[in-house]
């Protein structure tokens, strides 16, 4: 598969945008690596420095890329599908929240109490439940309770791991 | 002969009598109980339930732990200890089936057939042939450790760095076999893997890659985090988008365990997966990762329909499985006859001695026979317990996968999140995992694999640290992966597997270079 | 119930009143954070005598696993906690001594910025080799090692680790500050390819090096403190070997937030001390090689005082080391 078989192939046009999509994806990502590692010493081969491997891999991943891109332009392959911001938003922002609130956070104007167990659980149960088309309230309220406390008896007690429940309410 | 008279009183240590005397009877009269098979099986229990839950590992487990075994003798502390170990492995797999998120770097060749048989409604047998391919692995695992232990540990010396890099370059050919679709976007996949792995503190400089300052990164990106993420979240986002395809799931429902015809086609594969397995587990630096992933690539060269793979096939998940519970068991050879732990859970097995008074060593068989020798049987009990309490569950597991989507992801994602949590006690992994969810979703939407990528997130990091090393004792001469007899023929071997992996294609019709 | 319904009030009372009342000290459990990875020695040591120390203190002490950075991601996170006494760390040598030298961005400060509690153990570093190594003794071995650094390999568990620190020390007082370093990823992997000869010498803690020694699979050329220890009694101390200024203990300690409570200051201290007296938890120290502190070191300006003891002594070897 060398370039000059691809390039005599009959007109230039994209026949797989998935391809395309996904080499310029591994491009872009071996940029951002390549500017992330810009300062990082190679070294030698005698003391190989901490910028050797970052570099060598993100070099081979661009040369990767342009291969699948190439390849896009001379292979016939699937069509980018669509794309549902629904679960996107609802299932990682649910998660997100969760790192938020179970210990709390600081980030400059920002502040979160440490809320623990019992507002983090049924809050990611709530927010993710958002994201399945059927989703019914009163079921996943219900739900949510029960998950939570579910959870905290097996994590924090049958396994005996430091979680924070409510150390604003109960003080553990 | 000696093989008999130590496992004779390794079964005596096991089946040993303690007379419990409970505070609230003031000494009226006390209880004979089997103290150490009780407390294997408590092992097991807990080790099948940790193993089952997403994120909470063995290593948090065995940790949190460790000061309720103060109380206990060292022999009944160490065997409820390695039952947590061994059973975790055991339950990791359920996930893996389940609901396709890995719990260990190990289940994740298990995920790729393993769930495909659940979303056919085959999750029983899935579950069933990984319990019973486990259960004989172990079982021949631990007569290997009976037996062969004291030898074997000369193949652990003979693995310097040099030997450890050409073995992971060979686990990195392995890879581009997992693939399912594309062979050009499997190297993408195993190469994003390796970029990711070098992000963190450097180990020898101290300098930070990669990390945009960020604290939380320092330590690079954690495996739960990285699995979770790409597959758990990943999922949850690709099912919610096809409604059709997860009812299917729910409402087909097959066969609870495996007929004769699966058994069939299982043995050979338990069999050379439990070989592949208990040989990788012997080597320390973790080379047990290896054995899951190496015999699905046996399997699926030497399979007569390689096209099956990744659609359900059962050899799949018997091979991977097997190797993955001989290897976790045959990882006990260093640590009992060295005294040096090859992973980090037996790192904490060292912890749970040390606090026992017994410190590792390589007089551990001789010093402490009960010990060592009560640790094996126990292991062939445990296996045998871990298959009583798993086959009945195997109903329970299928019922869970009839709850109604909507309430099931939530689930999930409440396990996973508190899991995540739990492995470093860090709340930033949780937000990392969504991210990396996002990514995984990403690269489902390229028609990326996420498996290889996995596979070079892990082996990449002992790669570049084995790299780092051969290189400072060579004092920079790359012949030292030459000259040394057992890099060159590992070597030898990882040109040979890819060769075959793109021979055929190269014959093949243009269109097709890029297929397998 | 009663217990139940009268620690329910307690909370209450503190969360209304916003603030630890010190009489009550401690009213609620007490997070100790280990900057480690459970099972290694810095964990085992805190589990052992924060068991006891949660009897004294009539509240549960549990640790908590944050490691990172060479466990200053773990430090910075206990002291940057609230100073209430509910937060405290275990350091050892590396986190509360070498840090400052190691890391230029360090977000703590060990000597003005945290509250020493004390100490609470001391493991003593052996300096070790491969057992086909030729130098018979440690005299032999300096002589080698000055007159051909380039033909010896060192281990180490990664920067900013005691095995990393100990031996830059040795190195820095050696003159040989660039002899080759092979990092590894734990003591246990670097332990593995000394046995196997594949590396020439290494400096650790006695616990994960004894056995191997008594073993006979690798050598000790000295212990690197005043006295031999028990548990290798045949191993000569630096001074006996011909290297004095070679004097070395990755001693683990407790810290807390500058400026909690003074009720809980006295609390933690007490409850150290007696955890030190118990003779049960005298013997698993002493299981590991653990020397038990003197009565001096187990209070706060003890701590304080050999924490810039030997971050002073470090510090020249620190600085000149190759990062």
């Amino acid at each position: 598969m060398s370039l000059n078989q691809i390039e005599r192939a009959q007109g230039l046009r994209i026949r797989s945008s998935q391809d395309m999509a996904a080499g310029l994806f591994m491009i872009l990502l071996a940029g951002l690596a390549l500017v992330l590692s810009s300062d990082l010493p190679l070294g030698t081969l005698r003391q190989i420095g901490p910028g050797m491997l970052p570099k060598s891999f993100a070099v081979i991943c661009a040369a990767l890329g342009l291969m699948l891109c190439l390849a896009s332009l001379r292979f016939n392959g699937e069509k980018l599908a669509g794309w549902s911001w629904r679960g996107v938003i609802f299932v990682l922002g649910g998660a997100i929240l969760f790192g938020l609130t179970i210990r709390g956070f600081d980030l400059g104007p920002i502040k979160v109490p440490q809320l623990g167990l019992v507002v983090s659980g049924p809050l990611v149960v709530l927010v993710a439940g958002c994201a399945a088309e059927d989703v019914k309230w009163k079921e996943l309220i219900i739900f949510a309770v029960v998950m939570t406390t579910f959870c905290a008896l097996l994590f924090k007690y049958a396994l005996s791991l430091p979680i924070p429940l409510a150390p604003w309410l109960l003080g553990i | 002969m000696d093989v008999f008279a130590n496992l004779g009183l390794g079964f005596a240590t096991v089946w040993k009598i303690v007379w419990w005397a409970p505070g609230f009877l003031q000494g009226a009269f006390a209880i004979p109980l089997p103290m150490n098979i009780l407390l294997c099986f408590v092992g097991c229990l807990v080790g099948t339930l940790i193993g089952v839950l997403p994120g909470v590992g063995p290593i948090a487990t065995i940790a949190m732990l460790l000061p309720i075994t103060f109380g206990l003798d060292p022999v009944g502390a160490l065997i409820m200890l390695a039952g947590i170990y061994y059973g975790a492995q055991y339950g990791g797999s359920t996930t893996a089936i389940l609901v396709n998120i890995p719990g260990e770097a190990t289940s994740v060749v298990t995920t790729l057939d393993g769930h495909q048989m659940a979303k056919q409604g085959r999750a029983g047998v899935a579950l069933g042939t990984a319990a019973l391919g486990s259960f004989f692995a172990g079982c021949v695992a631990t007569v290997v450790i009976a037996a062969l232990g004291a030898p074997l540990t000369k193949l652990a010396l003979l693995f310097g760095p040099a030997e450890y890099f050409s073995l992971m370059v060979m686990g990195l050919c392995f890879a581009v076999v997992l693939a399912r679709g594309s062979i050009l976007k499997a190297f993408c996949m195993i190469m994003l893997g390796l970029l990711l792995s070098t992000v963190g503190t450097d180990l020898e400089t101290g300098q930070e890659r990669m990390t945009f300052g960020f604290a939380p990164l320092a330590d690079g990106i954690d495996f739960a985090v990285l699995a979770m993420g790409v597959f758990g979240f990943a999922e949850v986002l690709r099912n919610l988008e096809n409604p059709e395809a997860r009812d299917v799931v729910r409402t087909k429902i097959g066969r609870l365990l495996p007929d004769w015809s699966d058994i069939k086609q299982s043995i050979n594969p338990v069999l050379r997966g439990t070989t592949i397995g208990a040989i990788l587990g012997i080597l320390p630096g973790n080379g047990a990762v290896l054995g899951p992933f190496a015999s699905y690539t046996v399997e699926k060269k030497i399979a007569k329909d390689p096209s099956r793979f990744g659609k359900g096939a059962i050899e799949g998940v018997a091979g991977p499985e097997s190797a993955n519970n001989a290897g976790a068991q045959t990882a006990f050879i260093p640590l009992l006859t060295l005294g040096i732990p090859p992973n980090a859970v037996m790192a904490l097995m060292v912890g749970a001695m040390t606090i026992h008074g017994i410190i590792p060593g390589p007089q551990v068989m001789t010093k402490n026979p009960d010990l060592f020798w009560g640790l094996i049987v126990s292991m062939w009990i445990g296996n045998l317990m871990l298959l009583v309490i798993n086959l009945p569950l195997i109903g329970l597991w299928v019922k869970l996968l009839q709850v109604p989507y909507r309430l099931m992801f939530p689930a999930i994602l409440i396990f996973c999140c508190i899991g995540i949590y739990s492995v470093n006690n860090q709340p930033v992994d949780v937000a990392f995992t969504a991210m990396f969810g996002l990514f995984g979703y990403i690269l489902i939407k390229l028609g990326f694999e996420p498996a290889p990528m996995l596979l070079g997130f892990v082996l990449g990091k002992l790669m570049e640290e084995k790299l780092r090393q051969a290189l400072i004792i060579s004092r920079g001469s790359f012949w030292t992966f030459v000259e040394r007899p057992i890099s060159a023929g590992l070597l030898l071997v990882a040109v040979a597997v890819l060769a075959i992996a793109l021979l055929p294609s190269i014959n093949k019709k243009r269109d097709e270079v890029f297929t397998e | 119930m009663k217990k139940l319904a009268l620690g329910l009030a307690a909370a209450m009372s503190l969360a209304f009143a916003g603030g630890a009342n010190a009489q009550a000290y401690p009213t609620k459990p007490v997070t100790m954070i280990v900057p480690f990875a459970a099972g290694g020695p810095t964990d085992i040591i805190a589990r052992i005598v924060g068991d006891h120390m949660s009897k004294t203190l009539g509240q549960q002490i549990v640790i908590e696993n944050v490691a990172g950075a060479g466990g200053t991601t773990g430090i910075t996170r206990a002291l940057t906690a609230a100073p209430d006494g509910y937060t405290i760390a275990m350091g050892h040598l590396g986190t509360f001594s070498a840090a400052p030298a190691t890391y230029p961005g360090l977000k703590y400060d060990p000597f003005a910025g945290m509250q020493a509690i004390g100490l609470a153990g001391g493991t003593p570093i052996l300096i070790v080799a491969r057992k086909t190594l030729e130098a018979p003794d440690l005299k032999a071995f300096v002589a080698a090692v000055k007159a051909n650094p380039d033909k010896f390999n060192e281990a180490h568990a990664g920067l900013g680790s005691v095995s990393w620190t100990t031996c830059t020390l040795l190195k820095g007082q050696l003159g040989v500050p660039k002899l080759n370093a092979v990092a590894y990823r734990g003591t246990g992997p670097a332990l593995n390819d000394l046995v196997s000869g594949q590396i020439d010498f290494m400096c650790d803690q006695i616990v994960s090096v004894a056995e191997q020694v008594k073993a006979g699979t690798i050598k000790a050329y000295a212990i690197a403190s005043e006295k031999r220890s028990p548990a290798l009694p045949n191993v000569p101390t630096t001074t006996e070997a011909g290297l004095p200024d070679y004097q070395i203990e990755a001693w683990n300690g407790i810290a807390a937030p500058k400026g909690i409570p003074k009720e809980a200051v006295d609390k933690l201290v007490d409850a150290l001390n007696k955890a030190l007296n118990d003779e049960g938890t005298q013997k698993r120290l002493l299981d590991l090689g653990t020397v038990i502190p003197t009565a001096a070191e187990r209070t706060p300006d003890g701590f304080a005082a050999l924490i810039k003891r030997d971050a002073a002594k470090l510090d020249p070897a620190l600085k000149a080391a190759p990062k």
